[in-house]
């Protein structure tokens, strides 16, 4: 589904012609993408921008994560410390941001704000994103470094000010969107910056392009050493994907494939010929499975097991019957609940002796689970029912060292979302910080990172893949 | 460590013709016919007949078309026994190393008492080829009986006219498609190595190759060679000795605009060819040859290309240091291939780094600072030229002769070259 006015932006005469005119056209930036493997170097001769507050402790992390991933840092009053040993390492010697010729744009900027606290120190937020929010290049970065703010041990004022994070980030995703720029907040608790730095690696590349305003924790609630980051990390795994013949499913199949994993593509009996094909592109497996069926679970569970476990489940599958609460019968109901919510518990439980250690699994919530949508009772309480999921889930399997997270994508360019009314889709379109719509392959790149050994300290949560949707924020 | 079964593999001796820029003297001498001069004067230099050889392997990185079995023409134009077998290997700029330590290992296995190894290139006889797409529209008139519509439809397919151009031929990276000035450009600004460090050691090379030369140190490893016009090559054409940083400094940056990388501080298009007689031990001694060295240890390493392109020897280094049981401290001699200044001087600083060795090679400290009386003693490629298959084996004779005459234990060689590899080796004296 092509969106003309991402079209019209490419052509630099059009957005011209749209700004010389003064038409209150948006013409959203056509987004910088990544396919494939994520390189070794995924940030390679990138300049990223570096700041801190006064108290700084996750510049080291910042330091080796921003060389070893081949970024360019430029410091902006904060130390060079830090980075002096990463930087003669890999061959990135941080320079001073003063350096950088003033018609030079950056690809990043990334503030260490882990040690404000009180909001006097807040000024420091302004200090450093002032001067430099208007060089960014077009679809760039910009990167925010925290605590959680019911961190404990937190006095009143640094919760005050870890919490101003929040709000600060959104506004900025929501400032720069029209650029293509997205924002995005990373908590790290205190004891898990070591399992950070796969986590900044992965909001800087190209590859979560669609993910903007939001907030991700990385927390020690998986155990587990620290990975080394390695080019296709999921070589010699499995990961089965439901729902995987089609739209987001497929570009899943694909993305986890791309990093190296044999895909178990399962779907309805009806989609086979789509499956099969699917499967034989990736090198893959298929299990055919209507997963409304209670009796399927056991088929998926023995076809997990023909391939001597699994390593990662991506629950994918999903049904709406969208009707207002008024008229929605208790089939329509029924039928949405049994797809989107109970196989998904079913599965899990089915998989358990199937799941490996240190093993993935990513639930598709939405986020019409989080903001609700008129006529989507059914389907909204299946998709905020996995919110939850997920998050009971990971205090359950965190001592295997298996994360458990969900992504709730927005408006993405589907044959469900074509199938959407003019109008509404517009609205979908452009009722977001990137004034566009997101594609299956963002949402593929999401589950593909959380999917990663890297996404260790990512657990229990909803990453929202939405363009930063003004809905349910 | 190396065998003390008598297996061991020892240099005899080693020889080559003299380098010479690309397009000058031996402009109408292929890689063959360099090798052929550079192995008759290795032969000589031991003694040895057509009948003594067992085996040859060379090295080179613009391997002749029509013949890509250098190895194999050498040794038949030498005339040596056709039972002598033959192979060639490419490792782009690491090729003649290769080479060597490819025959050190048939030796030690047993497959051959002495070979003849080393490496050539002809950067002057490059081949131009015809574009892909040429080759492919003129493949219907190659195979088979073309018809006359076969023509017609190859001349449709010809056209835009500007795709048939040969194109000038180039070494970039296949993968990244940047060239290798390029690379070491980037090199430069990533290690911070600045222009005046680098045309001082490129001055540092021109002087000791040339205070080498007028000490006679080459003497006993350069050949003469006649060319096919008549011309005797008695010496090196590229060195410079009366160069000054004044002389480097106005030079013009090579490959960026701003950039620090000249020719005055890169190595040259070289044409030239390196040969070593290897043998086992108890063959160099039953035949009454005292050898000059052993080879105790190599290594070879693949770096993202990406990455630092031309890195690989501060990571193959290292891990021939541990092979060999060996640390920095106990080498006394460090041969390191001069592709740039800004190469060399960045492997150096790598090398010197503590940083460097925990994040790149896993050990607690640095691997060492190379002191600068160990270094190159000679000078380098940057002075003496870079023929890309004939440097490894260049390198070996110069080291292997250096530990034979002074009496020092050890030399440790490295090499970067395209693709992102690395190579290295440990030399030791034989007594």
């Amino acid at each position: 589904m092509s969106d003309l006015l991402v079209e019209l932006g490419r052509n630099a005469a059009a957005r011209r012609l749209v700004s010389a005119l003064g038409l209150p056209l948006p013409l959203p930036v056509a987004l910088r993408r990544g396919r494939g493997p994520l390189p070794s170097q995924p940030l390679a001769d990138q300049s990223v921008v570096v700041g801190a507050g006064a108290e700084a402790p996750l510049l080291a992390m910042l330091a080796s994560a921003l060389t070893g991933a081949g970024a360019d840092p430029l410091l902006e009053g904060c130390s060079p410390a830090a980075f002096l040993g990463p930087g003669e390492a890999h061959g990135r010697p941080a320079r001073a941001a003063s350096t950088l010729p003033e018609a030079r744009r950056v690809d990043a900027l990334v503030f260490d704000a882990s040690g404000l606290s009180g909001s006097d120190a807040l000024g420091a937020l302004h200090g450093f994103f002032q001067p430099w929010v208007g060089r960014v290049a077009r679809s760039g970065r910009v990167l925010v470094l925290g605590r959680p703010s019911d961190e404990p041990g937190l006095s009143g004022e640094a919760a005050a000010a870890q919490s101003a994070l929040d709000g600060f980030v959104k506004s900025l995703a929501k400032e720069l969107g029209r650029h293509g720029v997205t924002a995005n907040l990373l908590r790290v608790e205190s004891g898990a910056e070591e399992r950070a730095g796969a986590v900044v690696r992965w909001l800087l590349t190209n590859r979560s392009a669609f993910v903007s305003g939001q907030p991700v924790r990385v927390s020690l609630g998986a155990e587990g050493e620290p990975a080394p980051l390695v080019v296709k990390p999921l070589e010699k795994r499995v990961a089965l994907v439901t729902g995987a013949a089609q739209g987001i499913g497929a570009a899943t199949a694909r993305a986890l494939a791309a990093e190296g994993a044999r895909v178990l593509c399962v779907d309805r009996p009806q989609e086979e010929a789509a499956a099969s094909a699917l499967a034989k592109e990736l090198g893959g497996a298929v299990a055919l499975a209507d997963l409304s069926d209670p009796a399927s679970v056991a088929l998926v569970a023995s076809a997990a097991e023909a391939l001597g476990g699994v390593d990662v489940v991506v629950h994918n599958a999903g049904v709406t019957r969208d009707r207002t609460m008024a008229r929605m019968k208790r089939e329509h109901w029924d039928a949405v609940l049994a797809v989107n919510l109970r196989a998904v518990l079913a599965l899990d439980e089915a998989l358990d002796p199937q799941l490996r250690d240190g093993g993935r699994v990513v639930c598709l919530s939405s986020i019409a689970g989080i903001s609700g949508n008129v006529g989507q009772t059914a389907y909204a309480a299946s998709k905020s029912a996995l919110i939850g999921w997920v998050r009971a889930r990971a205090r359950v399997l965190g001592a295997r060292g298996v994360t458990v997270n969900a992504v709730a994508p927005g408006f993405i360019e589907t044959r469900m979302t074509a199938a959407v009314p003019v109008a509404i889709r517009e609205a979908g379109r452009r009722l977001s910080a990137l004034g566009q719509g997101g594609l299956p392959e963002d949402v593929a790149q999401a589950i593909a990172f959380l999917a990663s050994p890297g996404a260790q300290g990512v657990t229990g949560q909803t990453l929202r893949v939405c363009g930063g949707a003004f809905l349910g924020a | 460590m190396s065998r003390q079964d008598g297996r061991r593999a020892v240099v005899v001796t080693g020889a080559r013709t003299p380098f010479v820029k690309a397009f000058g003297d031996f402009t109408t001498m292929d890689t063959i016919a360099l090798g052929v001069a550079a192995s008759r004067g290795a032969m000589a230099k031991a003694g040895l007949g057509v009948r003594d050889i067992d085996s040859v392997v060379w090295g080179g990185v613009i391997l002749p078309g029509g013949s890509p079995n250098v190895g194999r023409e050498i040794a038949l134009d030498l005339g040596l026994d056709p039972r002598a077998e033959a192979m060639t290997v490419t490792r782009a700029c690491a090729s003649g190393l290769q080479a060597i330590t490819l025959a050190a290992a048939a030796i030690e296995r047993g497959e051959a008492d002495v070979v003849l190894c080393g490496g050539s290139d002809s950067t002057s006889n490059a081949e131009i080829k015809l574009p892909q797409k040429v080759v492919h529209a003129l493949a219907p008139l190659a195979l088979g009986k073309p018809t006359r519509s076969d023509y017609l439809a190859v001349l449709s397919q010809l056209w835009p006219i500007t795709d048939l151009l040969p194109r000038q031929p180039k070494i970039a990276e296949r993968s990244t498609g940047e060239v290798m000035g390029e690379a070491a450009e980037r090199m430069a600004r990533r290690n911070e190595v600045g222009r005046a460090e680098q045309d001082a050691f490129a001055l540092r090379s021109h002087q000791r190759a040339a205070a080498a030369i007028a000490g006679g140190v080459f003497d006993d490893e350069v050949v003469e060679v006649t060319t096919p016009e008549g011309k005797t090559v008695r010496a090196d054409g590229l060195v410079r000795g009366d160069t000054s940083l004044e002389k480097l400094g106005k030079l013009r940056a090579a490959f960026a605009k701003d950039g620090t990388l000249t020719a005055g501080n890169s190595s040259a298009l070289t044409d030239g060819g390196a040969a070593v007689v290897l043998m086992s031990e108890a063959k160099a001694r039953s035949l009454g040859l005292k050898p000059k060295a052993a080879l105790r240890s190599w290594a070879y390493v693949g770096v993202d290309p990406a990455d630092q392109l031309l890195m690989g020897p501060a990571l193959a280094m290292p891990l021939a240091l541990e092979r060999a049981g060996l640390s920095l401290g106990d080498i006394d001699l460090v041969d390191l291939h001069e592709a740039f200044a800004a190469q060399v001087l960045s492997i150096l600083k790598m090398l010197a780094s503590d940083a460097f060795a925990k994040a790149r090679l896993g050990r607690e400290s640095a691997v060492g600072a190379v002191l600068d009386e160990r270094l190159n003693v000679y000078g380098g490629s940057l002075a003496l030229g870079h023929p890309f298959g004939a440097t490894g084996a260049r390198m070996v004779t110069t080291m292997a002769n250096e530990l034979a005459r002074t009496g020092k234990k050890t030399a440790l060689l490295g090499i970067c070259a395209a693709g992102g590899l690395g190579a290295a080796a440990v030399l030791e004296r034989v007594e």
